[in-house]
């Protein structure tokens, strides 16, 4: 089981996402909307694990993963990505991504990836 | 898509009614089973490897059969004698109004005659519109020459009869440059190619991709229900850039805005391709190379 912090512009995809890690017995323990909460928040309530939608307004997804791995290296920090942000992707490895899961959501892969974090 | 098109034009014609082409419509639900079903009814597939290529379409814009013999679950050979176990959804839906005796065949042979002269199809553009094959159908309501918007426009309708609604069904597409709607949800795709794409709606049209989308309940059309139509818009561009960066193209998508009140679009001859779920008409709206400004 992990605290986990979603970050995510989309209210959908924060709802569908805390559904399923919920379902799966990890605890949400905030959740943000933009990279600049995401990173202010990370601060705030330290979670085990965090999820950032890599497309986000005010700041997005790949800064706040550079900040967070500049605050804390060992952060576990798991991208959403839509499919078709390879690019990106490869990117976000480069900068320290721990994994990723692509949108839209599958039950089987958020809890085998948040899981393997956790552990 | 068949029996959507075709049906819904029996009852616009005064040929059926609205009643009986649901009862046709229902019907063929238990006489033409979904593939993965068959399989697993005929041991070719676990159930849990049909799930799994259930979950994979979500993600995919690719058919079933194409995923499970990607994933080495059944051949080539199988899918094909699958799909003749499932039947064709033209003789399926004819048979049943027949059976039925809401019409007698010549009655409906005049019927597919008159909607070819009015639709103004060849008897080629009939065999891609009985086939059943979603792409085939698709490509006939869509503009000619138009490759980047064609491609999305199908992706669009692919990933909706998946994830929202199979029994969706399209009508011809066509190119404005204004049109009003009560509300609206676009993504602005960047890089290589500058596309807008989005859905709009009037009235709470919306409603029939945001509540499966969200699985929520919205009342009406307010930002969280546009957020749910923007991320399901978001899933269809990411489709639209796997597919593009296969080819070297580079595309980015930007967050989706969202429109809760009545605008009014203007663009340079963008497309407006209608869709209908469950009897509410939504337009997917799609420009190429050109902005869309919304007052």
């Amino acid at each position: 089981m992990a605290n986990v912090l979603i970050v995510d512009d989309s209210r959908t995809s924060r709802k569908i996402l805390r559904g399923i890690l919920e379902e799966n017995g990890h605890v949400i323990v905030d959740e943000a909307v933009n990279g600049q909460e995401g990173v202010q928040k990370f601060q705030a309530c330290k979670p085990d694990v965090v999820t950032m939608d890599i497309t986000m307004p005010v700041l997005d997804g790949m800064e706040a993963l550079k900040m967070i791995k500049a605050l804390k290296p060992e952060a576990k920090v798991i991208m959403v990505t839509a499919a078709g942000q390879k690019n990106k992707m490869i990117d976000c490895i480069k900068m320290g991504a721990d994994d990723f899961l692509t949108k839209p959501f599958d039950k089987a892969e958020i809890a085998t990836v948040v899981a393997k974090m956790s552990n | 898509m068949f029996d959507q098109i075709f049906g819904n034009y029996l009852v616009y014609a005064g040929r059926i009614s609205k009643e009986q082409l649901t009862e046709v419509i229902e019907y063929e639900k238990t006489v033409r089973v979904k593939l993965g079903l068959i399989a697993v009814a005929e041991k070719l597939m676990t159930s849990a490897q049909a799930d799994e290529v259930n979950q994979l379409q979500a993600i995919m814009d690719k058919r079933f059969g194409d995923i499970a013999v990607e994933k080495g679950y059944l051949t080539e050979e199988q899918v094909s004698q699958l799909l003749k176990k499932q039947g064709n959804i033209y003789m399926v839906f004819v048979q049943t109004l027949i059976d039925k005796g809401f019409m007698t065949l010549d009655q409906v042979d005049a019927a597919l005659n008159a909607y070819q002269e009015e639709q103004g199809f060849t008897h080629s553009d009939m065999d891609d519109l009985v086939s059943g094959d979603v792409d085939r159908t698709v490509k006939l309501f869509l503009p000619a020459n138009e490759e980047l918007n064609d491609r999305l426009c199908g992706i669009a309708v692919r990933t909706l009869l998946r994830i929202i609604d199979s029994s969706a069904y399209v009508s011809k597409a066509y190119f404005v440059d204004e049109l009003s709607a009560d509300n609206f949800a676009m993504q602005a795709l960047e890089g290589d190619h500058k596309i807008i794409s989005g859905f709009a709606g009037t009235k709470d049209s919306l409603l029939a991709i945001a509540i499966p989308f969200a699985e929520e309940e919205f009342e009406r059309v307010d930002l969280d229900a546009l957020d749910a139509v923007g991320e399901f818009t978001n899933c269809i561009n990411g489709l639209f850039a796997t597919e593009l960066s296969g080819e070297g193209i580079d595309i980015d998508m930007v967050p989706p805005e969202f429109y809760e009140n009545p605008v009014v679009l203007k663009g340079k001859q963008f497309c407006v391709f209608p869709i209908t779920i469950k009897d509410s008409v939504i337009n997917f709206i799609l420009s190429v190379g050109a902005d869309i400004s919304i007052n």
